[in-house]
């Protein structure tokens, strides 16, 4: 089983435990509601029934920092925290997320609402472990968490940009 | 036949050197789920992860033609046993369904059973004589169904005594006991003797390993320390040890060849079992999410790993050139360039492996095995090549 290095070193055993806790937990079969006649629901979502949840599992880089993933027999739901280490994360952090979670269908495993507490969910059943390579869902999670970073770093770089070039022009017409 | 639009049948045969462990790897499907061999293991029943059955006929050459469409059902058949003494078909599905089909003018006909579930069925398995047939379910029992000459048609009696969905049941060699395995992390050993079907004569003078009263659903044992759902249980070819794997990876063996039993297990280091056969009395080839089939063997006191095995094409992918694995690729899992081999899975299976049965040899003494998976693969392997190759032993 490969442990890729992430590019920061800094994140690189954070993402290993994830993606060791991932590849085991993301053992999901089909499994029929014992609820309800002739349903097929994602246990982890319907919840009624404590013997087919497992044990929430919470891995923390800091407090700012989260990952939840909470198994059932048939489906998993990861919840992530991401980095915001000011007012202007925040914000860009939340637009990102919601953008994300509104085109929720285009990426399959996306949940269209985070889990209150968190910014971003996702929810993988039996179904997606049929259809798509285990280990290629669980790169495809450890991939999105690294990109997050970078991309808000990114987006906090050129608004800050923006800003200054904005200010200069104004102020530009009050110069003699 | 029926062809055509299940053309789409790839077929790989291995460049055999001397070794070829797996004799023959074909995509039956983009994903099957149970599978089950006819008595001369010429003709297989799988069904595609949906609400059908196909059986295809297998030649010597390995080749798959699809002859039949079973399509009863009406959402995702669960479970399949073919009989090998009546040549009969035992379906289930989520529909709370099963169907027993008959072989009759060329065609597979069915026959509705009364199973009186409300919820879905989860397996199906003929008792050793075939004049009865338990299926698990989500409404925590098991219904052992039996037929009824008066009426012509198959009728159940419930056992319950489970606390969850029931995911797997096995016959006891002696047609009246039944081991279940369920999602609320327990093992049984429940009684299926049917008055009008079975003789109080068979239960033999000094009792079974589980006592002497069998009325039928008292539950004989409930198996603890299990941490996990069971997703499998299976008896010995003897009927004196009882297998179960759990979700946490563990392999367990209940010795119960005598009244006092004696419970051993061992953790195994990667993904659940989901699946195993007994290919003798002292070793069991468990599958699942690791994609492996892996060799497990027990002397009376413990449990212990052997082998996984499959192994031996990693090596050989590990060595030549660039040009050279392409065209391996190409080969053996019909991918189109390097770029495949990147996503592709170094075994057989490309995904877990959810089905094994025994394919030749005889029930204490398995030399061939065929696996089927997620992937749609349906893999026949030979254990003795395996055994010569990997230079281990099957006790």
């Amino acid at each position: 089983m490969a442990t890729a290095a992430s590019a920061t070193s800094a994140l690189g055993p954070y993402l290993d435990c994830i993606r060791v806790t991932l590849t085991a937990a993301m053992c999901l079969q089909n499994f029929a509601s014992q609820e309800v006649e002739r349903h097929n629901k994602p246990e982890v979502e319907a919840g009624k029934n404590v013997e087919l949840l497992l044990k929430p599992i919470l891995i923390a880089r800091n407090e700012k920092e989260k990952f939840l993933l909470e198994g059932s027999i048939n489906s998993l739901r990861i919840s992530i925290c991401v980095k915001k280490s000011d007012d202007l994360d925040e914000i860009l952090s939340k637009k990102f997320m919601r953008f994300l979670a509104q085109r929720a269908e285009n990426f399959v495993v996306l949940r269209r609402k985070p889990i209150t507490g968190y910014d971003i969910s996702f929810l993988v059943t039996n179904f997606h472990t049929e259809i798509m390579f285990k280990h290629k869902l669980v790169d495809f999670i450890v991939t999105f968490m690294e990109e997050i970073d970078k991309e808000i770093s990114e987006m906090k770089l050129s608004v800050n940009g923006r800003a200054r070039i904005v200010a200069q022009t104004y102020l530009q017409a009050f110069l003699k | 036949g029926i062809n055509a639009e299940y053309g789409g049948i790839k077929h790989f045969l291995f460049d055999n050197s001397t070794t070829t462990m797996a004799l023959d790897i074909s995509r039956l499907a983009v994903s099957v789920t149970v599978h089950a061999w006819d008595q001369d293991k010429t003709r297989i029943a799988v069904s595609p992860n949906n609400s059908e059955v196909h059986i295809y006929s297998r030649n010597s050459s390995g080749e798959y033609v699809l002859e039949d469409m079973l399509l009863e059902h009406d959402s995702i058949v669960t479970g399949i046993d073919w009989g090998h003494k009546t040549n009969r078909i035992v379906t289930c599905a989520q529909d709370r369904n099963a169907y027993v089909w008959k072989f009759e003018d060329g065609k597979w006909k069915p026959t509705l059973v009364i199973l009186r579930i409300n919820r879905a069925a989860t397996k199906c398995k003929w008792s050793p004589k075939e004049d009865k047939f338990a299926v698990a379910s989500g409404a925590n029992l098991v219904s052992v169904c039996y037929f009824e000459q008066d009426n012509d048609w198959w009728v159940s009696k419930h056992i319950k005594k489970h606390r969850s969905t029931v995911l797997d049941i096995d016959w006891h060699p002696n047609n009246i006991l039944l081991a279940t395995g369920s999602s609320d992390g327990k093992a049984r050993v429940v009684s299926a003797f049917v008055r009008g079907v079975d003789n109080r004569e068979d239960i033999p003078k000094s009792g079974t390993a589980f006592g002497s009263k069998l009325p039928f659903g008292v539950l004989l044992k409930e198996i603890d320390g299990i941490g996990g759902w069971v997703h499998t249980v299976k008896w010995s070819p003897s009927g004196n040890r009882l297998g179960f794997t759990s979700h946490d990876s563990t392999v367990h063996v209940l010795e119960c060849g005598s009244t006092t039993h004696k419970h051993h297990n061992t953790r195994y280091n990667g993904l659940p079992f989901r699946d195993f056969v007994w290919v003798s009395e002292n070793s069991l080839i468990a599958v699942g999410h690791d994609c492996n089939p892996a060799l497990f063997s027990t002397d009376g006191n413990s449990v212990s790993f052997v082998s996984l095995l499959d192994q031996v094409e990693q090596q050989k992918k590990a060595g030549g050139g660039t040009a050279r694995s392409m065209f391996e690729n190409m080969v053996d899992r019909g991918s189109s360039g390097a770029g495949d081999s990147e996503n592709t899975l170094p075994t057989k299976h490309q995904n877990c492996i959810v089905s094994i049965c025994g394919f030749g040899g005889s029930p204490t003494k398995i030399s061939q095995f065929s696996t089927a998976g997620l992937d749609g693969n349906v893999v026949i392997w030979s254990l003795d090549n395996l055994k010569s190759s990997l230079k281990i032993t099957v006790a």
